[in-house]
């Protein structure tokens, strides 16, 4: 496959997510919509009682939207935009048409995960844009972050997104199903793992948890990232957590019935 | 390097889907440059042999050639040239036509893209073109299907019942479609179970039963199966049925309405019957060929292949 159809692949993939008004206007509302909800209410409450409630921005404000977007809602993106294009062909029939053509089932697969994430990072740094604009506007005389401080955090959010969306992508083209890739991803990602990292008694099995690693290696200060996991595990078990699924995602498309 | 005759060259195909054999040593020739009919029940075999044929499911046994071409080892190659319609044309509802076509244009190639506005030219879309597909009808999918196969420039069309759901005009003109793509040197297979369509469209074609081929050749041939018949039409068929009992050219004869019909014993006894009923004082107004439809006589060989299990 040469690099011009490569390119025209991506941009067919981004094509069919970015017209998908439905997966939009969510991804939309769970990035963007999020964060003006996250720095809106704080800053009404800041205005009414500045004594009793922090000011909505400063370092404080921008740590609070930075986990959000990185491990809640910024995921949510993810997943939505990640099952959607691992399950957009089998869903729709077009699978079929794609693999007459002759082009490798494997590529098929793999130019769904940058297109993604490309669809998924448009979201979430618009909403990021946003974050540091809010920290600095609503700061009210708080510190406010540093450069390095944001630069840390717009790489760890980047992070955080790709492997979600690879996560989402594997998981999608492994069922071919929109709905059960979203029920069991969201289900595991934002129901299940939280359970499974307050249940002590697992102990350091949750490290293997992707949220756990996450909130390691998240440069702000936060809960989740009082684990005490090695750099190097937290690294490895985000490694997995992209690759396994990705794979098994690549195995299913080039098996599948057509 | 010679061109093969063939586009498609099957030989002992067999495919079965658990205990359930779906093909049985197949073997199919269907030659260049020609409307190919596959006729076949539901469930016959048909879908599955076009989806090895496609390399989407791969053969238990057997041989499959495109365009002379051993397949799947050069099946990326091979599909470059083959556009395909299998059971149904499916789109992604929410983008338009034209977006359709770009999204597998890009798994095709660069002049794979430079072909989308022709090929929905081609296919009578150009003003319906940035249209949704969910708000197309089932005949215009048809032809953005059918344009869709056309931006592979393809040597061969593989058509799984096109004419399925479509009006008696969009049959119109799928059939003229059909026919300027054979025009152009192109060979389109179609599958369908409109045999009156194959005949009209098709110029040759195979009926597949149960999994296995019990017919195959240019249309004409497969309307003759060596016996011919004879509607006699005259003033005394009680007359005339006596009067050909034993003759040399009949096989057999029974009186109809305002006749008789006789199945002949040979091709060239017509002239003496009709001497024969003349020279008696038979008044004959008509002497007519009987043709059998492709549908009689599929049902005839299916029903025949049915009947020997």
């Amino acid at each position: 496959m040469t690099l011009t159809i490569a390119r025209q692949m991506v941009a067919a993939e981004v094509l069919k997510l970015r017209r998908n008004r439905a997966v939009m206007g969510f991804a939309l509302l769970l990035s963007v919509g999020v964060i003006v909800l996250v720095f809106g209410f704080q800053a009404v409450e800041h205005a009414s009682d500045p004594s009793k409630n922090a000011p909505a921005g400063g370092i404080e404000g921008f740590s609070r939207a930075v986990r959000v977007l990185g491990l809640f809602f910024g995921a949510l993106t993810a997943i939505l935009i990640g099952a959607e294009a691992g399950t957009a062909d089998s869903a729709s029939g077009v699978f079929r048409d794609l693999v007459a053509t002759g082009r490798s089932r494997l590529s098929l697969f793999f130019v769904r995960l940058p297109a993604a994430i490309a669809v998924s990072l448009a979201f979430v740094g618009a909403a990021f844009a946003l974050t540091i604009g809010a920290a600095f506007v609503f700061a009210d005389g708080s510190p406010t972050p540093t450069f390095s401080l944001i630069a840390q955090s717009a790489g760890w959010i980047v992070l955080a997104n790709m492997i979600i969306v690879a996560f989402a992508v594997g998981v999608g083209s492994l069922t071919g199903s929109r709905a059960v890739t979203l029920t069991a991803v969201i289900g595991w990602q934002m129901v299940a793992s939280l359970m499974l990292l307050n249940a002590k008694a697992l102990g350091s099995v949750r490290d293997g948890l992707l949220t756990a690693s996450l909130g390691q290696l998240m440069p702000v200060n936060g809960r989740i990232a009082e684990f005490g996991i090695a750099t190097g595990v937290a690294v490895a078990v985000l490694a997995a957590w992209a690759i396994i699924p990705s794979a098994l995602g690549a195995w299913r498309t080039h098996v599948r019935d057509a | 390097m010679t061109q093969s005759p063939n586009i498609i060259e099957c030989s002992g195909l067999s495919k079965r889907f658990g205990e359930r054999p779906a093909v049985i040593d197949l073997d199919l020739t269907v030659p260049r440059g020609c409307a190919y009919g596959f006729l076949g029940h539901n469930g016959a075999g048909k879908t599955t042999v076009i989806r090895m044929v496609l390399g989407l499911t791969e053969p238990n046994a057997g041989t499959i050639r495109v365009a002379g071409r051993p397949f799947p080892r050069e099946r990326a190659s091979v599909l470059a040239r083959v556009g395909a319609i299998v059971e149904e044309p499916h789109f992604h509802a929410h983008l338009t036509g034209r977006e359709n076509l770009r999204v597998v244009a890009a798994v095709r190639g660069p002049e794979a893209v430079a072909r989308i506005d022709g090929v929905l030219g081609r296919g009578g879309l150009t003003d319906r073109a940035d249209d949704r597909v969910r708000g197309y009808s089932q005949g215009m999918r048809q032809r953005l299907g059918v344009a869709r196969c056309l931006l592979a420039d393809p040597a061969l069309l593989i058509l799984d019942e096109p004419m399925n759901g479509l009006d008696p005009a969009g049959i119109l003109e799928l059939r003229t479609m059909v026919r300027d793509l054979v025009g152009e040197g192109r060979t389109v297979f179609l599958s369908s179970h409109l045999l009156d369509e194959v005949e009209k469209t098709c110029d040759a074609a195979a009926v597949i039963d149960r999994g296995r081929l019990i017919a195959a050749g240019p249309i004409g041939e497969l309307l003759r199966d060596g016996r011919s018949e004879l509607d006699i039409g005259c003033d005394d068929p009680r007359l005339a049925l006596d009067l050909l009992d034993g003759h040399r050219a009949v096989a057999s004869a029974k009186t109809t309405g305002d006749g008789l019909r006789v199945t002949l014993a040979g091709a060239d006894g017509v002239a003496s019957i009709n001497a024969r009923l003349v020279e008696a004082g038979v008044g004959v107004f008509r002497l007519e060929p009987v043709h059998e439809s492709l549908e009689e006589r599929f049902l005839t060989m299916t029903s025949r292949v049915g009947g020997e299990r």
